[in-house]
C-alpha cells in the first residue's frame, strides 16, 4: 500500500509542477514505483514539463468517469524505471472531477504504486479541494517572497482544517547571495512564520529552466545544485536523515578546491 | 469581514464584558482564519499576518501578534490588546483604528495597547508587571471607514507625547 502526497502552494508560479516532476523522478531513481497525478484540470502542465504531452490518450477525467481503465490512462516515463503519469484533461475544467472521484482514483493508485504524488493547481477553490481529497500527506512549496509565504500560511491552515496535519515545507528558488545581503527572506524567517518542518531548500538554478523547457528533469543531473536538492528531498521522504546542503558552496570545482586547502 | 460600529453594536450588544466571558484559543491563527467572540480572547499561539481577531473585550496573545486585531469591538473603550510580540498589521480598539508605526515599539518585544485620553496608546509591556518608558501615542488612521475617531478630533499630535506623524497621509 503506497502513500499519497499532495504538492500544493496556494500561490501560482512557485514551482509546484517542477517540484512534482523532480521529486517523483527522484523517488523513481531510488527504485520506487511512483505515479504522478496532474490535478490541474484545464491548465495541465505536468505532461509538458515531463515531455510526455504527445503520449496522452486518456486522462484523469476519463478515469474518474469510468470512460477508461486506470492502466490505460497511465503513461510510463521511459527515462525513469517506475515513473508514471496520470495526466489532467485540457478541454474540461475543475468541476469535471468531484472530491469523491479523486479519492477513488487515489485509492486505486495506492494499491499499485509506492508513492502517488499529486500536482495541485494554484488557488484554494474546487481544484485545490479535489487535489487534497485523496491525499494523506502534504508538501507545501513556497518561494522566499512575502506573498508566497502568506499564501503558504493560508494553505497550511486549510490543510490542517482538512485533517492533513503537519505538512512539510519546500522553499524554492532561494538565492543565497541575496539572502546574505539581506535582500531576500532567509530560511529562518520563513520557518518562523509558517512553523512547519522543512523538507528541503532548492537554490535558484538556471538549469531548471533549461531542463523544464526541454521536457526533462534536473534531478538526475549530478552536477546541478538544484538536482542535488531534489535528490535530498526524495531521500528525506524515504526517511533518510539528510542534512541541508551548504547553499553557500560554490559549484565551481576550483573555488571548492581552494576552500578545501584553506585558501577560500 | 469588517463590521461597522452600528452593526458591531447590534451584533454584540454593548454590554460590560465579564471575566468569565473569555475563550482560550490553543492554536496558531494562520492567514485567512478569524475569530469573533463577544468577550475576551486569549490566544496560546501566534496570530499570523492575514489573520483576524475581533473581541468585544480584551485580546491577549501569548505569542506573536502580526495580524489584524480589534479589541472592544462594539464600542468598549476600556478594552486593551496585549501580546508577547506586538507587531500587528492593524490595531483597532473600540472605534479607533491605528496602524502601529515601526518606531513605536522595538519589534519582538511584548506590548500593550489601550485608549488613553481618546487616543490609542501603545506601551512596552514588561512581564513582571511594571511598564517601561513613556507611552507613545499612535497616529490614528484618518480615513478609517465608518469609524470616526475621537483621537483624531482631539489631535494626537497636538498633545505632543512623542506622537508618530505620517506626512504622507
Amino acid at each position: 500500500m503506497g502513500e499519497v502526497i499532495v504538492i500544493t502552494s496556494g500561490k501560482g508560479g512557485v514551482g509546484k509542477t517542477t517540484a512534482t516532476a523532480n521529486i517523483g523522478a527522484g523517488l523513481a531513481l531510488r527504485g520506487y514505483k511512483v505515479a504522478l497525478v496532474d490535478a490541474d484540470i484545464g491548465l495541465r502542465n505536468l505532461d509538458v514539463v515531463l515531455g510526455l504531452e504527445n503520449r496522452i490518450v486518456y486522462d484523469l477525467v476519463d478515469v474518474a468517469h469510468g470512460h477508461c481503465r486506470l492502466k490505460q490512462a497511465l503513461i510510463k516515463d521511459k527515462r525513469f524505471e517506475g515513473l508514471h503519469l496520470l495526466p489532467a484533461a485540457q478541454t474540461k475544467d475543475k468541476t469535471a472531477v468531484k472530491p469523491e472521484q479523486m479519492k477513488e482514483v487515489c485509492l486505486q493508485l495506492k494499491e499499485e504504486f509506492d508513492y502517488v504524488i499529486i500536482d495541485c493547481p494554484a488557488g484554494i477553490e474546487q481544484g485545490f479541494k479535489n487535489a487534497i481529497a485523496g491525499a494523506e500527506k502534504a508538501i507545501v512549496v513556497t518561494t522566499p517572497e512575502v506573498s508566497a509565504v502568506r499564501d503558504a500560511d493560508r494553505v497550511i491552515g486549510l490543510l490542517e482544517a482538512a485533517e492533513l496535519r503537519e505538512p512539510k515545507l519546500v522553499i524554492n528558488r532561494l538565492r543565497p547571495k541575496m539572502v546574505r545581503q539581506g535582500d531576500m527572506m532567509n530560511i529562518e524567517d520563513i520557518i518562523e512564520i509558517l512553523a512547519v518542518d522543512l523538507l528541503g531548500v532548492i537554490p535558484e538554478d538556471e538549469q531548471i529552466i533549461v531542463t523544464t523547457n526541454r521536457g526533462d528533469t534536473v534531478v538526475q543531473d549530478q552536477r546541478s545544485r538544484s538536482g542535488e536538492a531534489f535528490r535530498n528531498i526524495a531521500r528525506r521522504i524515504l526517511g533518510e536523515p539528510v542534512p541541508l546542503m551548504d547553499l553557500e558552496r560554490d559549484g565551481n570545482l576550483f573555488t571548492r578546491l581552494r576552500k578545501i586547502i584553506g585558501l577560500g | 469581514m469588517t463590521l461597522g460600529p452600528e452593526q458591531m453594536a447590534s451584533e454584540f450588544r454593548l454590554a460590560k464584558v465579564e471575566d468569565h466571558q473569555t475563550i482560550l484559543v490553543q492554536r496558531t491563527l494562520r492567514s485567512g482564519q478569524s475569530i469573533f467572540y463577544a468577550g475576551n480572547i486569549i490566544v496560546l499561539g501566534d496570530v499570523n499576518p492575514g489573520a483576524e481577531i475581533v473581541a468585544t473585550g480584551d485580546v491577549i496573545v501569548i505569542g506573536k501578534m502580526k495580524g489584524t486585531v480589534h479589541a472592544g469591538a462594539g464600542g468598549n473603550e476600556g478594552a486593551m490588546v496585549v501580546a508577547f510580540r506586538f507587531e500587528p498589521t492593524q490595531l483597532r480598539i473600540a472605534g479607533h483604528v491605528a496602524r502601529p508605526a515601526e518606531e513605536t515599539l522595538p519589534p519582538g518585544k511584548p506590548g500593550l495597547a489601550r485608549i488613553v485620553d481618546g487616543a490609542v496608546v501603545i506601551e512596552a509591556f514588561s512581564l513582571t508587571g511594571d511598564r517601561k518608558g513613556p507611552p507613545s501615542v499612535l497616529q490614528t488612521l484618518p480615513n478609517a471607514p465608518g469609524m470616526e475617531s475621537k483621537a483624531r478630533r482631539t489631535g494626537a499630535k497636538r498633545r505632543n507625547r512623542g506622537a508618530v506623524s505620517d506626512k504622507a497621509r
